[in-house]
């Protein structure tokens, strides 16, 4: 069942004289349960394609279905509700709130769902034990470590158990340790939840963990990598030769 | 981009930012220009009675320069805080500092020397209007000419640019001590981190809600007769003032926390959306700005009671005048009040005459006294008061023995109360006479100069009446025996008998009294106090509120993260703008409640010393000063609004 299909996507900022086109005619489709991820160097439109896909910004063409909605069209209100009950996201910045503390961060998506308290506490319980996080549970952000604030956000994007969950860059502020734990996390509940993941991530080892790996030049697909029945080392392999193939200035003109 | 274009850019941009604070200001010349042009205006002195106008407003300038000054050079920090960053980056481009300084400065200048000007000219324009209602306060009638004074003029451009300077040194000194890192990381230093909740500040929070509940107490009991002598009284005075100060204080530092934390306990982790904007972030904000908090809350306290009692005095001078002259006219002897009434009769007023003997007696009341008050410049055993006869009051008819009180000033009652009943003593020249104490009445028979300004009047049967008046001290009887009292038939013709009257020689003596008179006195003395409380506390209404709206303002860019979070979670504008209603309920709400229930004790517990009317002064003031006050928190939410738009 395809969770997200996106297509011939475009997005241009500025106005009628001074157009930058950063997304052109992208086709994505994204199957239940996949854990994607997208590659490409600064400025190849990653995190735009990320944006206009997870709604939080508009496309100039194209249509986005996700879990059989359009959501190309959707006035503010109804892209809220959509965002609420359907969405998941991690960032590379953590974006948690200072004021609360982990469990109340966590439990934030199910507020707005008004699911009872004893469910709620349930489902954090869960979530927050399947990420290792449960005793961290009445602690302040700044108490905390990196990769356990990464891990509270993981499980806040969880909680609510949303269609697709988008990951910016999740690894971007973590040290080696603390990354390969998040995507082993990651990986663990894309298996055993079935959770659809999309993330945006420049770092080939992360990349390594998904299922299969997008690369995006110039707003444009460049090409695609199937894990298949590789192992994580073969695969990882395959990212940095597509990689270095991708990478670097063409001095043709 | 040169250095003026970039000084024009600034300018445009914080305009849009700092409307508020150029309001502020503008607001604060035009009133220090009206206030200084009244001070120089020569009507101010013309203003007859006996109220030294212009001194009083001149006391009013300075004290409106104080809060001035303050609210300028605290706002003026918290704009340089905000654009510490923007210094920063100026230094790593490399400007000096001393050119940063210049920059500033000249920036500075157009902004505040524009408003300087544009708050003068409003200054010049309203003082006409200021003075008009400064009149009608005072119930006075008097031509206001529209004049514009060199002297204000002058004083308003020496004094505010004395401010300037002082700003421009502040930002010099600002700069100076500032590397480029430490600016970078200004803003990040100055807002407290999130900590976990200290025993301590439970201990703190319990303790300031206690001390604040004590002094409320303490100020209810004030004048209930526990605390006999004056040095009693005066350390339960200042016991009250530095518990509920020093209560607020920790109230602000930590009940607001511990309350929070109590409820968000209780919630499990599990907030709604309402709770997530305003209990996290009050909880840990309002700590930072604990001492800032309390001195908006004790002075707004402070201008909310102090014009309550002005409005209480004010309000009930009418009242308090009938008194102090029972009658419409008060004379004490037989030719003044031939002469009077021989004028009277010649403009046609119809009047009803009272004749009263009055003699003064010493008296031993020590058994009635109910007071442990030790410290009064008086014997109970020995003293004066003024004693007429029965028959001077209508339908009243003591029999040999009996003695009635009447007409007790309340202040002096709650100083010195009497018993229900008991004996007295009445002492002549020669013997004393016992007398049973019967009670006493509410009505005021005599004016305040046959009372000694307020003590009761002994009300005896004719029969001792005369043997006392046979044996009297001839040492400590008044000038006059007699009291006249004059009351005009026709109440709409009062005012014009009260003309006559002051036209006479006779007005000049001081037993010959006019309850008009006195009453438009006391509306005088107490419309210019209340005129001068009024502005000055609008000014410190108009400057805190501007200081806890930037405040806000800080506090919302400080959050734009969170919103954006929140907003990507699906929360939507609405859902974030109720929570921050809910926020700034609590923000603006905490410190104006305890601001005003603050005055409320404090007025309840001294009203009755400056009127009778204590409900309907009190509450108008109250809801006037909410209702600006609300102003800023609507102000602060809008604002909170384009915040939350331009999150995501």
């Amino acid at each position: 069942m395809r969770i997200l299909e996106a297509t011939k996507i475009y997005k241009s900022y500025g106005n009628k004289f001074n157009k930058q086109e950063v997304l052109k005619g992208i086709d994505i489709s994204v199957a239940e349960g996949e854990f994607v991820s997208i590659m490409g160097a600064s400025g190849s439109g990653k995190t735009t394609l990320l944006n206009v896909l997870s709604s939080i910004d508009q496309v100039s063409h194209g249509t986005i279905h996700i879990d059989g909605k359009e959501m190309t069209g959707m006035k503010e209100k109804q892209l809220a509700e959509f965002r609420k009950n359907h969405l998941g996201f991690i960032f590379q910045e953590y974006n948690l709130l200072d004021t609360l503390t982990v469990k109340e961060n966590i439990l934030l998506p199910l507020s707005i769902t008004k699911v009872s308290k004893k469910e709620a506490d349930q489902k954090f319980k869960e979530v927050a034990i399947e990420l290792g996080i449960y005793d961290l549970k009445d602690k302040y952000p700044n108490e905390i470590s990196g990769g356990q604030k990464q891990r509270t956000s993981a499980a806040r994007s969880f909680i609510h158990q949303p269609s697709i969950i988008f990951a910016d860059e999740p690894t971007g502020a973590l040290d080696s340790k603390s990354a390969s734990d998040l995507l082993n996390k990651l990986s663990e509940l894309n298996q055993k939840r079935r959770a659809t993941i999309m993330m945006v991530t420049h770092d080939p080892v992360a990349a390594g963990y998904c299922s299969r790996v997008i690369f995006i030049k110039d707003g444009q697909i460049y090409t695609q990598l199937n894990k298949g029945e590789e192992t994580r080392q073969a695969f990882f392999n395959d990212i940095m030769k597509t990689q270095a193939v991708l990478g670097g200035v063409q001095n043709e003109h | 981009m040169s250095i003026n274009h970039l000084i024009l850019r600034n300018l445009k941009k914080n305009l849009k930012n700092y409307y508020l604070y150029v309001f502020a200001l503008i607001f604060s010349v035009s009133l220090y220009f009206a206030f200084v042009t009244l001070q120089y205006d020569p009507s101010m002195n013309e203003a007859k009675g006996s109220v030294k106008g212009a001194a009083a407003i001149k006391t009013a300038a300075i004290l409106l320069i104080a809060i001035v000054s303050i609210f300028l050079l605290y706002a003026n920090q918290l704009f340089m805080k905000r654009r510490s960053k923007e210094i920063g980056l100026f230094q790593l481009i490399g400007m000096t500092k001393g050119g940063i300084f210049r920059l500033l400065s000249a920036e500075n200048f157009i902004l505040y020397f524009s408003s300087l000007l544009i708050g003068i000219f409003i200054g010049f324009s309203s003082s006409k209007l200021m003075m008009m209602i400064l009149f009608k306060f005072m119930g006075l009638e008097t031509s206001t000419t529209l004049q514009f004074s060199e002297e204000a003029f002058i004083q308003t451009l020496i004094v505010f640019c004395a401010i300037y300077l002082l700003i421009m040194l502040m930002n010099y000194l600002f700069i100076k001590r500032q590397t480029i890192l430490s600016l970078f990381r200004v803003i990040s230093s100055t807002e407290n981190k999130v900590r976990k909740i200290s025993v301590f500040e439970i201990v703190f929070g319990a303790m300031g809600i206690v001390l604040i509940l004590t002094g409320y107490y303490i100020s209810s009991k004030l004048f209930d007769g526990d605390f006999t002598t004056m040095s009693e009284l005066f350390i339960a005075m200042s016991f009250i003032l530095g518990s509920v100060i020093i209560g607020t204080y920790l109230f602000y530092k930590g009940s607001v926390t511990f309350i929070t934390n109590i409820i968000r306990k209780k919630k499990g982790g599990y907030l709604n959306i309402n709770e997530v904007l305003s209990l996290s972030s009050i909880m840990f904000r309002m700590k930072s700005n604990a001492l800032l908090l309390t001195i908006i809350t004790t002075v707004s306290a402070l201008a909310i009671g102090l014009l309550s009692l002005c409005y209480i005095s004010y309000f009930s001078a009418e009242k308090s005048a009938e008194k102090n002259v029972p009658s419409h006219f008060s004379l004490t002897t037989t030719e003044d009040a031939e002469q009077f009434k021989a004028a009277l009769k010649a403009e046609d007023i119809a009047y009803r005459e009272k004749r009263i003997n009055v003699i003064q007696v010493n008296a031993n009341v020590a058994e009635i006294m109910d007071t442990k008050l030790k410290e009064l410049n008086f014997d109970p055993n020995n003293m004066t008061l003024p004693v007429i006869s029965d028959q001077s009051v209508k339908d009243l008819n003591l029999s040999k023995d009996e003695t009635l009180f009447t007409g007790y000033n309340d202040i002096v009652e709650k100083i010195m109360s009497l018993k229900g009943s008991g004996q007295i003593e009445l002492k002549g020249q020669r013997e004393s006479i016992s007398q049973k104490y019967k009670g006493l009445e509410k009505e005021f028979i005599l004016p305040y100069n046959f009372t000694h300004g307020g003590l009761p009047v002994v009300i005896v049967d004719e029969t001792t009446f005369r043997h006392l008046k046979n044996d009297i001290n001839p040492k400590i009887q008044l000038e006059s025996s007699l009291y006249i009292g004059i009351d005009i038939k026709d109440k709409g013709k009062i005012e014009e008998a009260n003309n006559i009257f002051q036209d006479m020689t006779i007005s000049k003596h001081p037993t010959n009294l006019s309850r008009l008179e006195m009453s438009n006195n006391q509306k005088q003395v107490m419309g210019l106090t209340m005129f001068i409380v009024g502005f000055l506390g609008l000014t410190f209404l108009v400057t805190s509120g501007c200081i806890l709206y930037f405040k806000q303002m800080d506090e919302s860019e400080d959050e734009k993260p969170n919103y954006t979070v929140l907003r990507k979670l699906g929360f939507t504008q609405g859902d974030l703008l109720k929570g921050i209603q809910a926020k700034q309920l609590f923000n603006f709400g905490i410190p104006l409640v305890i601001g005003l229930v603050h005055s409320y004790f404090a007025v309840k517990s001294g009203w009755f010393l400056f009127g009778t009317e204590l409900w309907t002064p009190m509450i108008v003031v109250m809801i006037i000063y909410t209702s600006l006050y609300s102003i800023f928190g609507l102000l602060s939410v809008l604002y909170y609004k384009k915040v939350i738009k331009e999150a995501l």
